[in-house]
């Protein structure tokens, strides 16, 4: 008997009596059946805020920058913003799929799909506003290292906005590849169960002919590892390398060189969030409850308070810093940052950030859906806040109090942003309809460890006396 | 001949059947794909299409994306033209005179392809002495104004021949009535000739001289204490104290570009000699923060009313009287200090009052502290004010009674400026007839039945006579845009005369310099002036007794409001539509594109309900208060100003034009009803009540903090104090760099042996990277802010310059205005006490770093730098991702927000607000530099140092095959600086005056603004020395610092 055993202490991963072919039949029912009017009704919605985002964005880029409340001293507003937010939302899905893969974190295996698939929409919405943030946005081009008939023009490799160019697209690469690996086997498993001509075609395109075979197992572990590999140092180095775009210029309150740690832990602590938001609903829309269980909750909350607490004390250290280096710029950078014009976001954020996320030390919250879920906004708020700090208000009150100034946004800003919601949400409505949202191959390999079944049977097993057990196992063959 | 036979192996010898096989078929080892190649090839895009499909599909999309742009048509010249004349993409200068109301500055036209983009002073004049301000060089711009008359008209029909005009006009000129020519002061000798010819044809028509902004209180005064109905030369460059009594002498006052070029040289501090360093003294009592008071060594506020009160405390201070009290204390102690400097010679009282008795006894004042013949000129005296109010009150009510004939205005417009300005409107049409010269449909024309309009000055002859004896002339630099005829021309048509008034010009200049060779020399330089000039004295004869109990008898009111000039609009005109004016901002409150009520920051808080900028306020909408003088009331909005005395509000004319002035002019409101007739003069300071409103109106100001945080972007020392220690600045640089200029760890202490701070060290060792030779010419710039007044000539001059974008209203309260130069104007002091408020202005443009934060940010190297120390820009590479101005530390660069002047890759997505400019246009774009890039949206953009200019001077100096001399190369700012405190050249030259500047005659006052940064700035400023006690920015009573307002 291949014998796997897991402690009791651990909850189950799965819950109910579930086998393999029941697991297969849970995940792939959302995609058999017609969608709910609730699906339809979200999904609209969704494709209403995506056409609103492109109208906004249609008329900055027809109109100019002017349309936005940006100004000669804050250049970067609700864009950038809004790129970083979206950028560190992504960084969960990586986080869950590749660090805790290579721990042999089980519990990943619940989530890590969905998780991706919001990685994967998240930097595509980040994506947008680098892009449309520039004045000749027909010219982004100008940014890639392209052979070119203007002599030896390159970028400048000097810029941080360029090593975000690198960053992001190996970023999205490697996110994207990871994700559809892992969906090939799934792929395969709903073309096999397919009753339409088309289904059954279209899966199979996308299961890449897939069969099932030790060799396509062996193959299919061994590219999980790989980029399980490329992905760990990926989900430190983009938001360090995010983080540079401020580290590296000479603005008080930007140039910090603890930017690089204090981003990537805020990163991870936005994104746990997002996934807390979403998965919250997909298991309650998609009757996923078993699958995605009150334990899966707990321990991303653990993760938020851990995370919130690093950026907390990355709060207080900036503060500590500013005084400490006895430089008045950087003083008073931080003295308008707080007490300033914009005191209210800086209070948002450190309320939402620090103050929220401690109620998760209680157990009781950690493991109350619906507090998890409105913690899960409130932190996210909290995050959107933390970069709107870092870039609007180091920027508002800086050098020369000459150009001090104050900035609002204008509604197509804000169109740009609500339509990268629209984009994200159309995304993941297709996703949760047509893709299984839970990794059915990979829960497979903790159901028998882990489901609540099989650990009750072992309960049995192991009650049993030392030769008892000696015997069943010998016998099991 | 046998064939032999190769064969490469045994299988093709022996040919078996499978060798056969095998070279039948062309690819012995089967290709990877072979086993699908069928299945592919029979594919409906086989493997082989792909390319062809990309190939179409990237056509397509290139054709799709190449969206029509629109067509500019240039038609080259078929012919060359003279080379004498012209040559195309060479310019041209020409010397001629600024001329507008009165006002004469003597210029430099620069003509690129026969047509006028810039102005530049005449440093020959001796007068202006290469002064020149913002409306000078934004003449230009009027130039090529769309709202200007493109032809005359009748009853507002437009006509296609002068005839027209000149047939009824000529007819009710003769039909008899008592005409009248109302005009602004004439300075021209030659027209004055004109006009007396056209009197002289009709025996009982009279000249008026009408000033908006009048200086008859003062005309008349000098008439009763010197028997001369004259303004005299002030000779503000021999001035050791000056007093002023309101009167911004450095902004607006009489001819402020003249005095604020001369009184300068008198602030000019040296620190290789600063033990010896001599300034004069400059007191400054008013009521409001004016210019000239922001600049003040000593300043204290009165109201307006008290202005006689001050003046005759004064005198008695000088002559020895009973010790006069003015009711403050302030004033009464700068009193007593100032009459003890006036006493010890070339001191000089100037006063802004337009009261009789106030100039009076000002008058005498000057007379007993010997100024006449010392700073006062009494034998070239002034003509640049003539008119006399009581005359133009006089007329009107001629008018109103119906006793007038014909009536011709001549560069006036009392339909607006006049202070009772409904009677007069209802009084015109009861004149016979009415003709206009005007530029414009302005208000008054759109009242005259015919409208005559005459040349702009750039497409005129004529002459100038600022001050007697010294004369100033206009030669045209473009033909007439449109069908316009010379002022004088018609004057002459209608009386009848032959001549064309050109003939009588040069008759009389050719006789009067003594042949044409003489007259043509006269013309090139464009001024001729007396050989040897001299001051001439006056004595005073008047009754100063009598004048100080009548001042000091006036009663003032509560609040006191002072109407008075904008350093941008001036008395309106056609000023009111030149966006680069409006743009402009305004010196002292930063605001732009609208008046508004100047008010203490303590009252406008305790009475109504308006606050300075405070630590969380950033609020653009201002509340609008009523102003009433009499009867009549203006509603405006406040802006709170540190210095205005807490009684005392301001307004500024020029404002709330009518549309048909032009459509950048409507903004805010028309304040001259708020002026009134003593019966004597025109009062422009009066009593007024202040009524608060619930309504808001938004202001565009473009500096909303005031202090400068006593953070070491400026430097001020007092006097004495730089006297005692020059070397104060080098030491604190050298404490705040010394980490890096004397490495502790390696022991390295360079001897120097003058112990100045070691800039190579700092440069060398404040980086962990090489540090570049830099060798050829290194361009630097020194900016004096002991000169510099803030007047605001450079930033139109870099606008006229540089192509610079209007942005609008709308826009600059966005704060996305796009000026290269700004002038930062910080205050210190305690905004509760007017009498503390001290003024810094800093004009900071791109500082063109040698470690420039901008330029390794940019993701595309866009921005970059030159070999001469130039920061670049490479518009067409620029992406604009905005990145460079956030990381720039001095917030100088500038986005182009949107597409302002049609240079965009889109079509018909041009930014209009309604009343920006016009520069999409095809008149007004004849004023675009054509040396300059003009930007299209998207990019970013900033000082250059006008790089166009320094690449001639280059190009120049090869051509003749020598290195390029010191001075050849210039920039706009620094050849608008009526105080010449930029300098600007080769910092690697040492005989250069930039390199002097820095490294030897005045080093103890450089510095560079955020130093430590280790950014290099190639830009250096001169600290600021106060002829004062002390320095109030960062101190004890510095409550703006300590409030961070």
């Amino acid at each position: 008997m291949h014998l796997k055993y897991e402690s009791f202490v651990r909850e189950p991963l799965i819950n109910g009596n579930k086998t393999y072919a029941q697991v297969t039949e849970d995940i792939c029912r959302p995609i058999e059946q017609k969608p709910t009017r609730l699906w339809y009704m979200g999904f609209i919605f969704s494709l209403l805020l995506l056409g609103f985002g492109a109208f906004s964005v249609t008329w900055e880029v027809y109109w100019g920058i002017g349309t936005w409340g940006i100004n000669r001293t804050v250049g970067w507003g609700w864009d950038i913003t809004n790129f970083v937010w979206w950028v560190g939302i992504g960084h969960a899905g990586t986080l869950i799929s590749a660090i805790l893969l290579l721990f042999r974190q089980g519990w990943r295996t619940g989530v890590n799909r969905a998780a991706e698939a919001m990685t994967i929409f998240a930097v595509m919405c980040a994506g947008q506003f680098p892009i449309f943030h520039m004045g000749r946005v027909w010219n982004a081009f100008y940014v890639l290292p392209l052979p070119n008939s203007r002599g030896a023009l390159w970028p400048n490799f000097n810029s941080a906005l360029l090593w975000d160019v690198f960053a992001i697209s190996t970023y999205f690469t490697v996110s994207l590849l990871f994700w559809y690996s892992g969906l090939v086997p799934d792929f395969a498993t709903i073309r096999d169960r397919a009753k339409t001509k088309l289904r059954k075609r279209l899966y199979g395109v996308a299961s890449f002919g897939w069969t099932g075979t030790a060799k396509n197992w062996q193959r299919f572990e061994a590219l999980s590892l790989v980029l399980a590999g490329l992905s760990t140092p990926l989900v430190l180095s983009v938001h360090t390398i995010v983080s540079f775009d401020f580290a590296t210029s000479v603005i008080p309150g930007w140039h910090a060189t603890i930017f690089p740690p204090y981003f990537v832990a805020g990163a991870v602590f936005s994104g746990f969030a997002m996934v807390n938001t979403l998965l919250v609903l997909v298991r309650k829309i998609f009757r996923l409850e078993d699958y995605i269980t009150i334990g899966h909750i707990e321990a991303m909350n653990k993760v938020i308070v851990l995370t919130g607490s690093i950026v907390g004390v990355a709060y207080l250290t900036e503060l500590f810093m500013a005084w400490y280096s006895q430089v008045v710029y950087e003083q008073q950078a931080f003295k308008w940052r707080v007490l300033g014009p914009y005191w209210w976001s800086y209070w948002a954020m450190m309320s939402c950030n620090v103050v929220s996320p401690q109620f998760f030390w209680f157990k009781k919250l950690r493991r109350n859906i619906v507090f998890t879920f409105i913690l899960s906004i409130v932190v996210n708020i909290g995050m959107w806040f933390e970069r709107f700090v870092i870039i609007v208000t180091s920027l508002y009150r800086d050098y020369l109090p000459s150009s001090w100034t104050y900035y609002s946004p204008t509604w197509t800003e804000m169109g740009f942003y609500i339509g990268t919601f629209g984009l994200f949400f159309t995304c993941f409505f297709l996703f949760a309809k047509y893709f299984p949202v839970v990794a059915i191959a990979e829960i497979k390999f903790t159901l028998k460890t882990s489901g609540d079944n099989y650990k009750r049977e072992m309960q049995a097993l192991d009650e049993k006396t030392v030769e008892e057990f000696i015997h069943v196992a010998e016998h099991a063959h | 001949m046998s064939q032999k036979q190769y064969w490469k192996g045994l299988e093709e010898l022996e040919q078996t059947p499978e060798h056969q096989q095998i070279i039948e078929n062309e690819f012995q080892n089967d290709l990877p794909v072979l086993g699908l190649s069928d299945k592919l090839l029979d594919a409906t895009t086989p493997r082989r299409d792909f390319l062809k499909f990309l190939g179409f599909s990237t056509l397509a999309a290139t054709v799709a994306a190449s969206c029509e742009m629109p067509v500019r048509k240039a038609i080259p010249y078929a012919i060359r033209p003279d080379a004498e004349l012209l040559t195309p993409s060479v310019p041209n200068y020409y010397a001629s005179t600024f001329v507008d109301n009165g006002e004469s500055v003597s210029v430099i036209v620069k003509t690129r392809d026969g047509r006028p983009i810039m102005i530049e002073p005449n440093t020959l004049s001796t007068v202006t002495k290469g002064g020149i301000n913002a409306r000078v060089i934004a003449a230009t711009l009027s130039l090529y104004d769309k709202a200007r008359l493109r032809q005359p008209y009748v009853s507002g029909k437009s006509v296609d021949t002068f005839e027209k005009v000149d047939t009824p006009i000529a007819q009710a000129l003769s039909s008899g009535g008592a005409h009248y020519l109302v005009t602004g002061s004439i300075v021209s000798p030659t027209t004055k000739d004109v006009i007396n010819r056209f009197l002289a044809k009709y025996p009982g028509a009279k000249h008026i001289q009408y000033d908006p902004v009048s200086y008859s209180g003062m005309l008349l005064a000098n008439e009763m204490s010197y028997g001369k109905r004259a303004l005299p030369g002030y000779h503000f460059d021999k001035v050791q104290t000056v007093f002023s009594i309101g009167a911004d002498f450095l902004g607006s006052w009489l001819s402020a570009v003249e005095y604020s070029a001369a009184f300068t040289t008198t602030r000019k501090v040296l620190g290789k000699d600063a033990k010896n360093a001599v300034m004069s003294k400059h007191y400054q009592v008013e009521g409001m923060m004016s210019l000239t008071g922001a600049n003040a060594d000593e300043r204290a506020t009165c109201k307006p009313s008290e202005y006689g009160k001050v003046a005759a405390a004064l005198y008695r201070a000088i002559t020895g009287g009973a010790a006069v009290s003015t009711g403050s204390a302030n004033v009464d102690k700068l009193v007593k200090a100032a009459a003890a400097d006036l006493k010890k010679g070339n001191g000089l009282v100037v006063c802004g009052s337009n009261d009789v008795n106030v100039q009076v006894i000002v008058n005498a004042i000057n007379s007993a502290i010997g100024a006449n013949g010392t700073t006062i000129d009494w034998s070239a005296t002034t003509n640049a004010k003539q008119g006399i109010d009581g005359d133009m009150v006089s007329f009107v009510n001629a008018l109103d009674a119906g006793q007038v004939g014909t009536v011709l205005f001549h560069g006036v417009n009392p339909a607006y400026d006049y202070f009772d300005s409904e009677k007069f409107k209802k009084a015109l049409p009861k004149a016979k007839a009415s003709v206009s010269f005007n530029d414009r449909m302005d208000e008054t024309t759109q009242l005259c039945t015919y409208a005559v309009p005459d040349h702009h000055w750039l497409e005129s002859w004529g002459d100038a006579e600022p001050r007697v004896g010294y004369y100033s002339f206009i030669q045209p630099t473009i033909a007439p845009l449109f069908k316009t005829r010379a002022f004088q021309d018609s004057l002459l048509k209608w009386s009848g005369a032959s001549e064309a008034y050109h003939d009588i010009y040069n008759q009389f200049w050719v006789s009067k310099l003594g042949g044409q060779a003489n007259f043509d020399k006269a013309l090139q330089d464009g001024v001729a002036e007396p050989a040897t000039p001299a001051i001439g004295g006056a004595s005073f004869s008047g009754n100063v007794e009598d004048a100080i109990a009548k001042a000091s008898a006036k009663k003032g009111g509560k609040y006191e409001v002072i109407v008075y000039e904008s350093l941008g609009l001036g008395y309106g005109g056609a000023w009111s539509n030149n966006p680069w004016l409006q743009e402009m901002p305004d010196p002292v409150t930063k605001a732009t594109w609208d008046n508004f009520v100047c008010m203490s920051p303590k009252t406008a808080k305790e009475q109504f309900d308006a606050e300075l900028t405070g630590i969380n306020q950033v609020v653009r909408e201002k509340r609008i208060v009523k102003v009433k003088v009499g009867n009549k009331e203006v509603a405006l909005p406040i802006v709170v100003v540190p210095g205005m005395h807490n009684d005392v509000i301001a307004v500024a004319v020029g404002y709330g034009r009518d549309i048909k002035v032009g459509r950048a002019s409507v903004n805010g409101k028309n304040t001259y009803p708020l002026v009134t007739f003593n019966g004597q003069t025109f009062d422009y300071a009066n009593e007024a009540a202040i009524e608060k409103t619930s309504d808001l109106y938004p202001i565009a100001i473009t500096q909303t903090h005031h202090s400068y945080e006593d953070r070491p972007i400026l430097r001020e020392y007092t006097l004495a104090s730089f006297k005692e220690n020059p070397r104060e600045l080098i030491e604190e640089r050298k404490k705040e760099l010394e980490h890096y200029t004397h490495l502790h760890w390696e022991g390295h202490h360079p001897e120097d042996p003058n112990g100045d701070l070691d800039e190579k060290a700092f440069e060398k060792n404040g980086t962990m990277y090489p540090v570049h030779e830099k060798p050829g010419i290194k361009w630097g710039m020194s900016i004096d802010l002991n000169t510099c007044t803030g007047c605001a000539a450079c930033v139109v001059a870099c606008q006229a310059e540089n192509n610079i974008s209007v942005v609008g209203k709308h826009e600059v309260l966005k704060s996305q205005e796009m000026s290269w130069l700004r002038i930062d104007r910080y205050f210190s002091g305690n905004p509760a006490d007017p009498d503390s408020i001290q003024a810094v202005f800093q004009p900071v443009m791109c500082q063109h770093c040698d470690n420039a934060p901008c330029e390794n940010v940019c993701p595309v190297s866009a921005t970059n730098h030159s070999s001469e120390g130039l920061n670049q820009m490479a518009y067409n590479r620029c992406i604009g991702t905005k990145y460079c101005a956030n990381n720039c530390p001095y917030k100088v660069r500038r986005f182009n927000w949107f597409d302002f002047n049609g240079a965009d890759s889109f079509a018909d997505n041009l930014y209009e607000d309604g009343q920006r400019d016009d520069i999409n246009d095809d008149l007004t774009r004849m004023v675009l530099n054509p040396d300059v890039t003009v930007r299209s949206r998207g990019v970013m953009e900033k000082c250059s140092f006008c790089v166009q200019r320094l690449q001639d001077a280059k190009l120049v100096a090869k051509k003749e095959g020598h290195p390029m001399k010191d001075g050849a190369a210039k920039t706009a700012c620094q050849v608008a600086c009526a105080s010449n405190c930029i300098t600007f050249g080769n910092v690697n030259d040492k005989e250069s005056e930039i390199y002097k500047v820095r490294y030897e005659d005045n080093k103890e006052r450089v510095f560079y603004m955020l130093e430590q940064l280790h950014v290099l700035p190639n830009v250096n400023y001169l600290s600021k020395i106060r002829n004062t006690n002390a320095i109030v920015a960062g101190g004890e009573t510095d409550e703006m610092y300590k409030q961070h307002i």
